[in-house]
């Protein structure tokens, strides 16, 4: 009997953070762009002593004004999505749950799209200008969370088989919607959207949303993280869970709000991406067991380092084009999920 | 039972307990730490790259209101569009454009300029990289989210409107050959484009306008709607669209298309040939036999130039008007179905596009020599 | 064990009894059940009013036919359903006004199945049981651990301690969701029909179990079920429930009425006492 401990935690988070370190380094090294790692070393250890005039690089402040903002961006997408993924597969006690099959991904395109639409027709202030698609996708994301819900609902009672069918039946009400805005209203912003919509992390943020984006994540992630004693018996059953001493009613709301606030941000900021928050709870499920305390922070830093990796190769593999990170991960995600099914079953 | 459970709890390992109150704390300060890191590497890097040359530029107001502060004479140009690249050459100063898009391929020498990706997904590394001093983009082609990942970046940007009108194309180039600090060879340039254009006009004069229409894609069929520049170029060429649609790209069905009978089908080809076949593949869908045109094989086909608001768009429009009412222009040289740029004389007869170099370059430049279109 | 109890006040019924110094422990109060389907229609009694209790080292069973209300009985007790009317009251306090994890510290059930989505191993599942002692973020330190390695000794389940729960038989399954139980460290024993899926030595092996555990540990152990030979052998006390009404609570052999049986359970039988001083239960066939 070897239940987990603090120590082994952090052992093995710290092995999973000093991957992700190990990956944004060769993040940083690739790209469009040659840089050598030394003088990216000497240049930034240079700003951080505050003298920035010392650069010598002719390169470092590409990556360090692009690059880095690109990458931190895409650890904290991955590691909501993951944790979102996690979350939700926990509660619905479905293997296939992850935030699209809710419609929340959805529900926040729309929202970017409708903020497009409505931005174009008003005079928005520049430093206004960038929050407004993200808060658009936002508030996209809050009414499908409570729409889907509200439809979940039965008695009181949050009935899985329903909410995931109320999150279908949204996803497809909602795409349905998007694709006639976008076939009906044509304008320059909305040619971005087809691109936005398959995930991209390529637009440098205002730097109120990144903070936004990275206390949000925590505060939720942190809020998930200490239920996950109780998500371990919600997993046995509810009637189990409540016999065990768990507060079901409240640790459902609480994780359903946080997961879809993790959804909210992270879509956003960076569009629809898919399968990060599906898979990574899966491959970390299968590699550290299926106890919250170490799955949650596992697939959180898992998704951060899958997702860096697929923008790493999103940004490289035709360069100097971008592809959308979006579909980085479906051509890789289909085919390692094709796998995971296998296994189950043989 | 109980008791011997607790007996035994004591001769167990000791775990210090004092770790469930204090980790949570350790990672929180390490969590502070590491925003605190990043927002001195962020504040620094930015403040570092912002431009601290202010003298030598002003401030501007592009054609979509925003307002920019771009140098007096930019000598690093990186163009977003394949338009505005074309464009850059016709105004002589492609001396100065230090990369454009992959898909910029017009004058043949452009393909050899550095490139920074596509027009939709553009490389901000790559476009970094090139320090420029100005980015020139369109509302027609480039994305919002690309200017304003120029603007956090502290790269001046600037803007063309969505084309609407021939002449809307004239006074764009002349206004960019403005901020581009040639306003001399955009006046050249555009008064040559307006002095060509008059003179279709006047041989147009007498003559009734053909219904055409103009077809982008085949299956399905899309045309081009009334508000466009293309519908205007149509105008200008002595055709007129039968598409009334306020739609940029309205799908037509084609019992309105039998309807409406057109005299002509007008194909913009980027090649040789392509035109032909886009045509025959038309007429073997079934249904396209009722129509006038499809039997007596009244097609016309121009160069693409007619798809990019640039001053080559003109070349199109004659072209068009040549092959729609040959009866009117029996008096002067046909001209070929596409213009290709030559380093030899450029032919006797109407000015296809040649001009004089801008003030600030030196150079030979004339009439017949190499800066033919 | 127990932590003070801030929310829940005894009776005083409850604390007369327990200043009289008898021992109960469990004490179901005049307790009934009713629901409605749809609001328009009037409310289905599913319990009339009953009492019973029962004491420390006890085994009570619920006993009666398909459908009479004894899994609604066990539901109110347990916590899953607030009675419509009554108390119910574990050594002095109200079971339902106390939070759900310290309800979990005193009242332990005992499922017939347990259906995880993901699989895990059994230590691990019956370290589950651990959790209503755990504070926010704890983790199971060394004396949690002694205590579901205990548990799974007393249910002589050690030797199955790293299996995966997927890859054991239903009898193996039912000893380590007793264990679970028992790493709670309970007051109370709640079982409902675990005797459904086990053949018949399974059957007695684990009322046996549960007669061991009980007085060993000094538990309060209540089962609902129909196997009338059973709760003949082992039970110390009888409520015996049709349609929803107590009909009679006591040992069983004050019970087991031969005429009682036969109104409950719909068919011909005979009782004997054996030289044990228990009733045995033979079932005709009805022609």
């Amino acid at each position: 009997m070897r239940p987990l401990t603090w120590e082994r935690l952090l052992l093995r988070c710290g092995l999973l953070a000093l991957i992700l370190f190990g990956v944004v380094v060769v993040s940083l090294k690739m790209g469009a762009v040659q840089v050598s790692l030394y003088g990216l070393g000497r240049d930034l250890i240079h700003v951080l002593l505050g003298r920035s005039s010392a650069i010598s690089t002719d390169y470092g402040m590409i990556v360090l004004n692009i690059r880095l903002p690109r990458i931190l961006l895409g650890i904290v997408v991955g590691a909501s999505l993951s944790v979102a993924g996690a979350s939700f597969q926990a509660l619905l006690r479905n293997p296939l749950a992850d935030p699209y099959v809710l419609g929340i991904s959805s529900g926040a395109a729309l929202g970017a799209i409708v903020a497009l639409i409505v931005e174009s027709h008003m005079a928005i202030s520049p430093e206004m200008a960038g929050l407004v698609t993200p808060f658009g996708a936002f508030i996209g994301a809050a009414i499908t969370i409570a729409a889907v819900y509200l439809l979940g609902m039965r008695d009181g009672q949050m009935e899985s088989s329903t909410l995931l069918l109320g999150g279908i039946i949204s996803a497809s009400f909602l795409s349905a919607v998007i694709m006639f805005l976008m076939t009906t209203l044509s304008g320059s912003n909305l040619r971005g959207t087809a691109f936005w919509l398959m995930g991209d992390l390529s637009t440098p943020q205002p730097k109120t949303l990144l903070y936004l984006l990275g206390i949000g994540f925590l505060l939720a992630a942190g809020a998930i993280y200490t239920t996950s004693s109780d998500l371990n018996l919600l997993l046995a059953g509810e009637k189990e869970a409540m016999h065990l001493g768990v507060e079901v009613r409240r640790v459902r709301i609480v994780v359903y709000i946080a997961a879809s606030i993790l959804t909210g941000l992270a879509v956003s900021v960076s569009g629809a991406i898919g399968y990060v928050g599906l898979l990574v709870p899966h491959v970390m499920r299968l590699i550290f067991g299926s106890d919250h305390r170490m799955l949650i922070p596992a697939s959180a830093l898992g998704g951060a380092i899958a997702l860096v990796l697929a923008d790493t190769l999103a940004r490289t593999v035709v360069a100097p084009s971008d592809l959308p990170v979006g579909a980085m991960t479906a051509m890789a995600g289909a085919p390692l999920f094709i796998y995971l099914l296998r296994r189950r079953i043989a | 039972m109980l008791g011997k459970i607790s007996h035994n709890s004591r001769r167990g390992r000791f775990v210090p307990r004092f770790r469930c109150q204090s980790s949570p704390r350790t990672i929180l300060l390490v969590f502070a730490l590491l925003f605190f890191l990043a927002e001195k590497v962020t504040a620094q890097a930015n403040a570092a790259s912002a431009t601290p040359a202010q003298a030598n530029t002003h401030e501007v107001v592009d054609e979509v209101g925003r307002s920019v502060r771009v140098p007096l004479v930019p000598t690093r140009i990186v163009s977003l569009a394949p338009n505005l690249t074309e464009t850059v050459y016709a105004l002589g100063l492609q001396d100065r454009l230090v990369g454009d898009t992959d898909y910029c391929d017009y004058p043949p020498e452009a393909q050899k300029k550095p490139k920074v990706g596509g027009a939709i997904n553009p490389n901000l590394e790559q476009i970094a990289a090139l320090r420029p001093d100005l980015v020139l983009v369109t509302k027609d082609l480039n994305r919002l989210d690309t200017v304003r990942a120029l603007d956090t970046l502290g790269i001046p940007s600037y803007s063309t409107d969505a084309a609407h009108t021939i002449d809307g194309i004239i006074s764009s180039t002349e206004r960019l050959a403005g901020i581009l600090g040639a306003a001399q060879a955009g006046k050249v340039v555009g008064d040559d484009l307006h002095r060509r254009l008059t003179t279709l006009q006047e041989s147009l004069r007498s003559v009734p306008a053909t219904h055409v229409l103009f077809v982008v894609w085949t299956q399905p069929l899309i045309s081009a709607g009334k508000n466009t520049f293309i519908a205007d170029a149509l105008r200008k060429a002595g055709a007129i669209s039968i598409v009334d649609s306020t739609q940029d790209w309205p799908q037509m069905s084609l019992e309105e298309v039998v309807h409406l009978q057109p005299d002509y089908l007008v194909f913009a080809a980027d090649q040789t040939g392509a035109g032909t076949r886009a045509f025959e593949a038309l007429v073997s869908l079934p249904g396209w036999q009722l129509l006038d045109a499809v039997r007596n094989r009244h097609y016309a086909v121009i160069s693409d130039a007619v798809n990019r608001p640039a001053p080559r768009i003109v070349s199109a429009i004659e072209d068009l008007a040549h092959q729609l009412h040959p009866a009117s222009f029996q008096d002067l040289p046909s001209l070929g179905k596409e213009i290709v740029p030559t380093n030899s004389t450029s032919p006797a007869g109407p000015q296809a596009g040649s001009f004089p170099p801008p003030d600030s370059l030196s150079g030979t430049c004339g009439m017949e020599s190499s800066c033919a279109l | 064990m127990s932590s003070p109890l801030r929310s829940a006040i005894p009776s005083s019924a409850g604390a007369e009894q327990l200043r009289a110094g008898s021992d109960v422990r469990l004490s179901v109060e005049q307790v009934s059940y009713a629901y409605s389907p749809n609001p328009s229609q009037a409310p289905l009694f599913t319990l009339e009013a009953l009492s019973f209790q029962a004491k420390p080292a006890e085994i009570v069973a619920i006993l009666g036919p398909n459908a009479c209300g004894k899994s609604t009985l066990l539901k109110l007790i347990s916590g899953e359903l607030q009675p419509m009317s009554g108390r119910i009251f574990l050594n002095g306090f109200e079971t339902h006004a106390l939070p759900a994890k310290t309800r979990a510290q005193r009242i332990a059930m005992v499922q017939q199945e347990s259906r995880l989505l993901f699989p895990s191993r059994a230590w691990e599942f019956v370290l589950q049981g651990r959790h209503p002692y755990g504070r926010g973020m704890r983790f199971e330190n060394s004396d949690d651990v002694l205590i579901a390695e205990n548990a799974l000794a007393q249910t002589g389940a050690s030797h199955l301690s790293d299996r995966w729960m997927d890859k054991i038989s239903g009898g193996e399954k039912q000893r380590i969701i007793l264990a679970r139980a028992l790493a709670q460290q309970p007051l109370l024993l709640l079982l409902d029909e675990p005797t459904l899926h086990l053949d018949i030595g399974a059957q007695v092996d684990l009322l046996a179990s549960l007669k061991r555990l009980a007085a060993e540990n000094r538990y309060s152990v209540v089962v609902v079920t129909h196997e009338l030979n059973l709760v003949g052998e082992y039970a110390d006390q009888v409520v015996l429930l049709q349609k929803g009404k107590c009909l009679r609570v006591g040992p069983p052999a004050t019970v087991y009425q031969r005429e009682l049986l036969e109104q409950v359970f719909q068919a011909p039988l005979s009782v004997e006492m054996t030289a044990s001083g228990r009733p045995r239960v033979t079932l005709f066939s009805k022609t």
